[in-house]
């Protein structure tokens, strides 16, 4: 298992200097950046001392150092729009994204996983078509109509809750359960034909015929190898929500790192997507290399590969 | 009949299956018993029956399935109107089972030493320890190396063999009365298959236990069985002593069977072996008459009007058949 554990993280962090790589050069996907930077009306002189400052006649080699550098000392750079450090503005915006979705996604899993479990084992009853039809309205609603909806109705009709902001648990209420339905019914299926496909397996057959209740059967012999692949859809939905809080973080006024990301392409402040592209990037692999343990946790055949 | 020794009393079992083509008649009213320390072995070919007899015993039959019977009794006490709660303390305790395939018969999330130990501590009231030393015992008794290691591995760090070994221990954790064994030499090669019926026929007489062995095997039978029992599109057309079954097969379908053996000497090196020719009947809807009329070379015109009636011999023997019982050595007779 340690072992495991050792191995997985040589290979992530293999996989975060890849990244990095990959997101130091986005900065000159649009060309020249100090002619960018000194804009149309910009002079050749400009230019050259753009390049100067920000050390851009440098050999690539060197730039990409001293930016990994900095960023693995919390030196982002500096924004072009905001004229501050880059790090200033994120860090905060960052944590409000995560602490929303980790809300979100434990709400999910909370839901998602005991209905799956439900339908699975009761499969083409009432509970199973209840779950089915939570499942089928999650997913084919759209997540900014689903919010205006519980806007309409907890903020406008029943005034309840909040509309917009973060400033209390209140205001977490409606954002979190829109992003959490976004997540559930994926959740649910998987946990379902998990349930189904577990419960008619050999093993189960035989902790049966074993004699072992029926209750111990369900949640200690089938459910841990039912949630194998249920534990990589919710870290990969984690993931997701970060990246697709977007619309979210627009409909509840909520300053988030989504929020951020879209406005700053629109800026084209490049400092600020080229920090936010690696932090969710190295978030998705921490996520991802945390869903693994877990797996080989319940699964102990993973732990060879 | 039915005396104290008595294990297992079976009538008129049946196992019937809803379809969307109609009722499927899976197992047609079986009868047989078994006294304790006997062996008895159901042989057929796949989708006779066999397996689902034993699970209908179990009680694990699949949940559309209907289970019928004019008796059902377990150690003199009903089980066919046991509640499913009761039946429960039953399985793994007083009758356990093994199954055909090791390979995915066990947890795979889960090692062994937990899932000997949750059979055992789900029926008596010990401790992890002493648990883990009832399963060190059998290790010991069913010849597994290195038993200790072995409590801490799991399903996949594990050969065939000794994961049939290891369904083995499960089984006995409690030390059944009776333990049923599906196919449980097939799925492995033929030298584990003999070293382990070898144990399981060890085991069973020192801890005295009945055995239903279900297998397609008449080697496995020749070697383990005390009663054999037949089946034939659910229905069981010869039962008896296996000497009388093997040395006086009256059914033409055992003798059919006895025929497909190959035996060095008998059968020309290269030569086709001998089988029976036709199919099994569909088993949807009702049948009249005989279930093997259609395959056999010795029908007549009444096989198929009325129900054969069961022939007893005084010895013991009883088959289902309108033919006279043979007399020793007919099946070499038939061979020719």
């Amino acid at each position: 298992m340690y072992r495991y554990i050792l191995r997985r993280s040589v290979s992530g962090l293999l996989l975060i200097l890849a990244v990095s790589l990959a997101t130091f050069f986005l900065m000159f996907a649009g060309g020249d950046p100090a002619t960018r930077m000194a804009g149309e009306s910009g002079s050749v002189a400009d230019i050259i001392r753009i390049r100067e400052a920000y050390g851009f006649d440098r050999p690539i080699i060197m730039q990409y150092l001293s930016w990994l550098g900095g960023f693995l000392t919390g030196d982002l750079g500096r924004s072009l729009y905001f004229d501050l450090p880059v790090s200033s503005i994120l860090v905060e915006r960052m944590f409000t994204t995560m602490r929303l979705g980790a809300c979100a996604i434990l709400l999910a899993v909370a839901i998602g996983v005991p209905l799956g479990v439900a339908a699975g084992c009761h499969p083409n009853t009432k509970i199973d078509r209840f779950a089915l039809l939570f499942a089928v309205v999650g997913q084919a609603m759209p997540t900014f109509w689903f919010a205006l909806l519980l806007v309409i109705a907890f903020s406008v009709t029943f005034p309840i809750l909040p509309s917009s902001g973060l400033d209390s648990w209140k205001h977490y209420i409606m954002p979190m359960v829109v992003l959490s339905y976004f997540a559930a019914p994926a959740i649910m299926r998987l946990t379902r034909s998990g349930m189904i496909g577990v419960l008619d397996t050999d093993y189960i057959r035989t902790a049966r015929a074993m004699g072992i209740v029926p209750r111990k059967v369900l949640m200690k012999y089938a459910l841990r190898n039912a949630l194998i692949p249920v534990v990589s859809l919710a870290a990969a939905q984690f993931g997701y929500m970060l990246a697709g809080s977007v619309v979210v973080e627009s409909v509840f006024a909520i300053h988030g790192a989504g929020r951020l990301a879209w406005e700053s392409i629109l800026r084209s402040d490049l400092p600020v997507i080229q920090a936010l592209v690696l932090c969710f990037s190295l978030f998705y692999i921490v996520l991802t290399f945390l869903a693994d343990v877990v797996n080989a946790w319940l699964d102990p055949r993973m732990r060879i590969s | 009949m039915s005396t104290a020794d008595t294990l297992l009393d079976v009538r008129g079992l049946r196992v019937d299956i809803p379809t969307p083509n109609g009722m499927l008649h899976a197992v047609r009213g079986i009868d047989f018993d078994l006294k304790r320390g006997e062996t008895l072995c159901l042989v057929g070919e796949s989708g006779c029956g066999k397996s689902l007899t034993a699970m209908a015993l179990m009680g694990l039959l699949p949940r559309k399935a209907l289970r019928t019977a004019d008796r059902l009794e377990f150690q003199g006490n009903d089980i066919l109107s046991l509640p499913e709660k009761a039946f429960n303390r039953l399985r793994g305790n007083r009758m356990a089972m093994i199954f055909q395939e090791p390979m995915t018969s066990l947890n795979p999330a889960l090692t062994i030493g937990q899932q000997l130990v949750d059979v055992h501590r789900q029926h008596r009231n010990v401790s992890t320890k002493e648990a883990r030393e009832r399963a060190l015992f059998l290790f010991e008794k069913i010849g597994v190396s290195a038993p200790v290691e072995r409590l801490k591995q799991y399903p996949h760090e594990l050969s065939g063999g000794l994961r049939q070994r290891m369904m083995i221990a499960m089984a006995l954790m409690c030390g059944p009365q009776l333990l049923l064994a599906d196919e449980p030499t097939t799925a492995l090669d033929v030298t584990i298959q003999a070293e382990l019926l070898r144990v399981l026929r060890n085991l069973q007489e020192e801890f005295g236990m009945g055995m239903i062995l279900i297998t397609h095997d008449l080697g496995v039978v020749s070697r383990m069985a005390d009663k054999v029992a037949v089946m034939y599109a659910g229905e069981i057309v010869e039962r008896g002593d296996v000497y009388q079954v093997f040395n006086r097969p009256s059914h033409p379908y055992t003798r059919g069977l006895l025929e497909c053996l190959p035996i060095p000497g008998r059968h020309k090196h290269m030569a086709h072996l001998p089988s029976i020719p036709g199919v099994v009947p569909s088993l949807i809807g009702d049948l009249t008459g005989c279930a093997f009329r259609e395959r056999c070379q010795y029908a007549e015109d009444r096989c198929g009007e009325a129900d054969i009636d069961w022939r007893q011999l005084p010895d013991g023997q009883g088959y289902q058949c309108i033919l006279p019982a043979s007399s020793d050595g007919v099946a070499s007779e038939v061979s020719r």
